[in-house]
């Protein structure tokens, strides 16, 4: 049963960014589906309800096409974590990041986690090609057979693609996005615990990669839930207050 | 993709409107309640009734009559109407002027004095539906005005309008819809929530304006639905967050609404509608020319410029019904569970369970059982609509009847399965499994008797171990169902454990005796003799009923249910008397339980050992009077016979002696009766000179003085010797003749193989003058050595005694000489008390201790007392 219909009330708000055609839709499939099926290219966005222990998180997917590149900040308005996706094939995609969805970001948590996911490690990469954290996932896939759609020219030729993106320059990328957030790399969570690559196709580190970002934006449910308890009433207020600061930083 | 969720109803035709007028177009509607007003292009504001007509089919439709139309006199088209009920007031635009009319007359409200009534200058406004102000008699309005980058918030009274708040934008805004303090406005280039207290605003997102209307529709409390880029309807919240997933409608939309759970949208040539919980396109409708697609109080009214619609949905029940005929069970399920926040908790309960239910039923038909389990789970199926399906497993007692609308479309299980077995076989197997499931379950309460009943059903046609299991323990099982299915899957090993569970012990008992016998077939149980001994050995009336059945066919075995009975407190022993008397025409199982109560329960009863003994005899004496006579059974047979005779002191020995007085062939056990009776020189007699057999002889001379001393046991070895010395008895003279040296080498073997027994003294008195030493050589040997011995152990007793006797004297002669003192003061000590006169015995060592006390001492020592034993006999 999809599990939009619970309707339940989100704690916290993970969104998934980057351009088209990176996998973002495929990673979400994977991570909550277990398995990896056809998608088109996303339109407007769509989310996820995922029950996490006793919290809620919604995790949005993102419509990367240029078309909807407007709707980007509001989707992150108030997210506790950015998963900025490109694809360790494409160095465009990496690049798209830093030019047109970093800014995107503006709206979204001041302590907001921003990890940097490089997707179809399993063009490029041997020890992508089997899942490690789950050999059942890939397991499944072949028993339902269900069609390996095709996901870039390499895949279809079936060879290891060139990589373009090494983990180093996802690195890089890291560093300036603290930069730019302001934010001082020392005292900041390190880039080697929020650079992955993953592969959606996979399953490679995807598990890896929604855990970590759970585990660490914990403190942010642990917060607002708290804050609820104490005066249900100040919600409004808050809202306005946070809402003020925005526009402030907005100016300049 | 198709669901029926709405349907288009006529409301107001063409002709009522402007009959032949072909120039005549609708600009905009309002409707408040019954009452629908229309604003055209050449400036009208038309009234009309708008009736709701039920069909008795149920059919829907509307009848509109016309009230009153009334000319504005602007010459221009009414751009906007909305209705202030609480007010009495319609609100118009129109020629970029915003002022009031009747809504009973449409009659233009004159300006108060003080205040004016017409706003001039307006582009567009909208009116809070979730005002700050508590006023009732006031309506809180949202003012754009050409060429002003602001927005104005007016409160309308009855007769005039009052400006109360400017709030200025960054851009012209063209759109606006408002909701407590936040007003949502579409800008040249973007949306926008402003709050119009604190001035605070949010970027939405941009859009572009080029050529199409922005659409900004308020949908809830806080909440807005918006036209973004890519034809998308997006929401977002007074906080500037989307809480929901866009819908994918399309690029030219007019006009939007929301009716829960769907966004209605139209565009030039369709209506469409998303579902808001998944986001699918759930229904499209042709319309064309459509105009304008507006929602009043949860009415969704739609326009042509020459007609009037409205969009009529479905009852949600009805919606669900339709996604469950075609299968979609996901898709009633999110419907149904979409809608809990709009139906009472109750209903939504009943229609949840509902559907889940009938979710099952359709995984169910296609044979997806986990699936299926699941919902019937959640949907707390009653699980007698399950067994209904299969035919004949619900008892013929059973209240139950399917419920009413049907959950599912199938008659019964061969319905479904269209005559294929092998899908009959998986649902069995499926429901056997569930009801095993759900049996110990609250699901079964109240219908125990009906799942049981199923089950053992189904356990016995598919031949399942389980039916055993099922009724061995507590279960609910109906006899009166259960019987006949049992006896025709020929499973009367069951049926009789389901007569038992139902206390019927005795027709279980007639059941088995019938397939033990051979009458019915059923193989649970190959062993079922024993079982049925087994169950009698534990029951107290039936034991006597059917004794007689379970000793005939095999009474070593059927005498179990007497001697193998529990120790349970509930069961009291049986009278070993009335078991006899029973037994008295079984004797083969007579005998066992007589050799139960004497050898295993050992019962100490005269009539009972001399019953067995008689029984034993009787059985050698028959064996004996065969021909020919088989020599194994019979020594077996003695044998038994021999040591009852030899162990047990019960019985009454002359009466058996008096039996076999004449039998000469068991000898040896007469021999043992002499015995008892202490007759030993007869046994003897026998033993020696009738059969000859002296290691038996000797071998009774041991046993018959086992329990007793020394001394007589000497007196039967001497009576032993002297029968064997005395010869030929008189009369046998012939025997003798050639007996003389055997009975001699008997008496030799005797002496020299038991001489420690013998007094030597004695034994030489009466042996034979002729007997050479040699031949007495090893029991003389032992005999000499044993006086030596006893002579030297008495010297050693005497010396022993001498230095005892010797020490005694010295301690005495130590103590005469110093004075011992015995005072008042001083404890015996022994007793611990004083003395208290002056006689006193002295231990060694020269401890005075009272008389009395030493003579206690001698008397409760053990050594002591050996002591003074073996000093009296040196
Ligand atoms: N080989 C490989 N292909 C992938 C992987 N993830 C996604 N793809 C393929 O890449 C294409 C795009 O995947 P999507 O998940 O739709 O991409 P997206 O980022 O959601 O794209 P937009 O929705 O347009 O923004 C599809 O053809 C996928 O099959 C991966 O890990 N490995
Ligand atoms: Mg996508």
């Amino acid at each position: 049963m999809p599990e939009v219909s619970k309707m339940k009330k989100p704690d916290v708000k993970v969104v998934l960014l980057g351009d088209m055609n990176v996998g973002k839709t495929s990673l979400l499939h994977r991570y909550t589906e277990r398995r990896f099926k056809d998608t088109i290219s996303t339109v407007g966005g769509a989310f996820f309800l995922k029950q996490w222990g006793p919290y809620n998180i919604s995790i949005w997917d993102t419509a990367g096409r240029e078309q909807f590149h407007g709707l980007g900040s509001m989707y992150c308005r108030g997210a506790a974590a950015v998963i900025l996706t490109y694809d360790v094939t494409n160095w465009q995609s990496l690049a798209e990041l830093e030019e047109r969805f970093l800014s995107l970001t503006d709206t979204a948590n001041h302590d907001c986690i921003y990890a940097l996911v490089g997707n179809k490690a399993d063009l490029t990469d041997p020890k992508a090609q089997l899942s490690p954290d789950s050999d059942v996932a890939s397991e499944e896939c072949e028993e339902s057979g269900c069609p390996t759609p095709p996901a870039s020219p390499a895949s279809l030729s079936g060879m290891t693609l060139h990589k373009q993106v090494t983990p180093e320059d996802a690195a890089a990328l890291y560093g300036r996005i603290l930069r730019y957030k302001g934010l001082e790399e020392k005292s900041s969570l390190p880039a080697e615990k929020l650079c992955f690559e993953t592969s959606a196709k996979t399953g490679y580190n995807v598990d890896t990669l929604f855990e970590a970002l759970f585990d660490l934006v914990l403190p942010c449910i642990l917060r607002k839930r708290n804050e609820n308890q104490e005066s249900p009433t100040v919600d409004l207020e808050e809202c306005r207050g946070t809402s003020n600061k925005r526009t402030r930083s907005a100016c300049c | 993709m198709s669901v029926k969720a709405f349907e288009l109803v006529p409301a107001v035709e063409r002709d009522l409107l402007m009959g032949d007028k072909a120039r005549i177009n609708i600009e905009c509607i309002e409707c408040c309640g019954k009452h629908l007003y229309m604003g055209t292009n050449d400036c009208f504001i038309h009234h009309f009734l708008l009736d709701e007509v039920t069909s008795s089919k149920g059919k829907l439709s509307y009848s509109a009559q016309k009230l009153l139309h009334k000319y504005l006199g602007l010459k221009k088209p009414v751009a906007e109407l909305r209705a202030a009920s609480a007010l009495e007031r319609l609100i118009v635009l129109c020629d970029g002027m915003v002022f009031l009319v009747d809504m009973v007359t449409l009659e233009t409200v004159p300006s108060a004095a003080g205040g004016g009534a017409k706003i001039r200058g307006v582009t567009a406004f909208c009116i809070n539906e979730n005002p700050v102000n508590g006023d009732p008699f006031c309506v809180e309005m949202g003012v754009l005005s050409s060429k002003r980058r602001m927005v104005q918030i007016y409160m309308v009274y009855e007769d005039r309008v009052q400006l109360v708040k400017e709030v200025s934008t960054p851009e012209q805004p063209c759109a606006v819809s408002v909701d407590g303090y936040f007003l949502c406005l579409a800008l040249a280039t973007q949306y926008m929530i402003l709050n119009y207290n604190t001035g605070a605003s949010q970027d939405l997102f941009p859009y572009n304006s080029e050529g199409r209307r922005p659409i900004v529709k308020r949908i809830g409390r806080e909440e807005f639905l918006l036209a973004a880029p890519g034809g998308l309807g997006m929401f977002a919240n007074a906080e500037g967050v989307s809480q929901r997933a866009p819908v994918n409608w399309s690029e030219s939309v007019i006009g939007a609404a929301v009716c829960f759970p769907y966004v209605v949208a139209l565009d030039e040539s369709f209506i469409t509608i998303h579902s808001m919980l998944d986001q699918q396109l759930k229904q499209t409708l042709s319309f064309r020319d459509g105009h304008i697609l507006q929602d009043f109080e949860g009415k969704v009214i739609l326009a042509s410029t020459k007609a009037v619609y409205v969009l009529v949905p479905l009852p949600l029940e009805r919606q669900i019904q339709d996604l469950l005929a075609s299968h979609r069970v996901e898709e009633a399920l999110v419907l149904t569970e979409g809608a809990q926040q709009n139906i009472p908790k109750d209903k939504f309960q009943i229609l949840h369970k509902r559907i889940l239910q009938q979710a099952g039923f359709i995984q169910f038909g296609q044979l997806q059982f986990l699936e299926a389990k699941e919902y019937f789970r959640k949907g707390q199926l009653d699980v007698r609509e399950l067994i209904s399906l299969y035919p004949l497993l619900l008892p013929a007692s059973s209240s139950f009847t399917r419920c009413h609308p049907p959950l599912h479309e199938f008659a019964d299980l061969n319905h479904l399965a269209q005559g294929d077995q092998e899908t009959v076989l998986r649902c069995k197997k499926f429901l056997i499994t569930y009801l095993g499931e759900v049996r110990s379950t609250e699901a079964a309460n109240g219908c125990r008797e009906d799942v049981d009943t199923a089950l053992l059903k189904l356990y016995a046609e598919q031949d399942h171990d389980s039916l055993l299991d099922l009724l061995a323990s507590d279960n609910a099982c109906l006899l009166a169902d259960s019987v006949p299915w049992l006896e025709k899957y020929q499973k009367y090993f069951a049926l009789g454990l389901l007569y038992r569970s139902n206390g019927q012990d005795s027709a279980a008992l007639e059941l088995w005796i019938r397939v033990a016998d051979g009458d019915l077939q059923d193989s649970t149980r190959s062993d079922l003799y024993e079982y049925i001994v087994d169950f009698l050995c534990s029951s107290l009336d039936l034991v006597w009923k059917y004794a007689d059945w379970a000793l005939r066919k095999d009474p070593a075995m059927g005498v179990h249910i007497f001697t193998k009975r529990p120790a349970m407190k509930e069961l009291p022993e049986l009278n070993p008397d009335d078991v006899i008397s029973y037994l008295g025409k079984h004797s083969q199982a007579l005998l066992l339980y007589l050799e139960h109560l004497v050898l295993e329960r050992r019962i100490q009863k005269e009539k009972v050992h001399t019953h067995l003994a008689v029984l034993y005899l009787e059985e050698v004496l028959s064996l004996l009077s065969q021909s020919p006579a088989d020599e194994e059974q019979i020594s077996r047979a003695r044998e038994k016979l021999q040591s009852l005779l030899r162990e047990s002191n019960l019985y009454r020995a002359p009466f058996l002696l008096g039996k076999m007085e004449n039998c000469e062939q068991l000898l040896l056990e007469r021999a043992t009766l002499h015995g008892k009776l202490e007759e030993h020189d007869k046994a003897l007699h026998i033993l020696v000179h009738k059969l000859r057999d002296f290691p038996s002889a000797e071998a009774f001379c041991i046993w018959a003085s086992s329990c007793r001393d020394s001394a007589y046991q000497q007196q039967l070895f001497h009576l032993l010797l002297g029968v064997y010395l005395d010869g030929n008895p008189p009369g046998k003279a012939q025997a003798a003749a050639g007996g003389g040296g055997d009975l001699e080498m008997a008496a030799v073997d005797l002496l020299n193989r038991h001489g420690e027994v013998f007094d030597a003294v004695r034994v030489l008195r009466v042996l034979p003058e002729g007997w050479s030493l040699q031949l007495l050589r090893p029991f003389l040997g032992r005999a000499i050595r044993a006086s030596i011995h006893g002579c030297r152990t008495s010297q050693i007793a005497l010396g022993l005694a001498h230095s005892e006797n010797l020490q005694l004297l010295h301690d005495r002669l130590k103590d005469r000489k110093k004075p011992i003192f015995v005072s008042e003061k001083k404890g015996c000590h022994l007793c611990h008390n004083t003395f208290s006169e002056p006689d006193v015995v002295c231990l060694p060592g020269g401890v005075p201790v009272h008389t009395h006390c030493v003579a206690q001492r001698v008397r409760d020592s053990p050594t002591k007392r050996q002591l003074t034993n073996s000093s009296n006999h040196t």
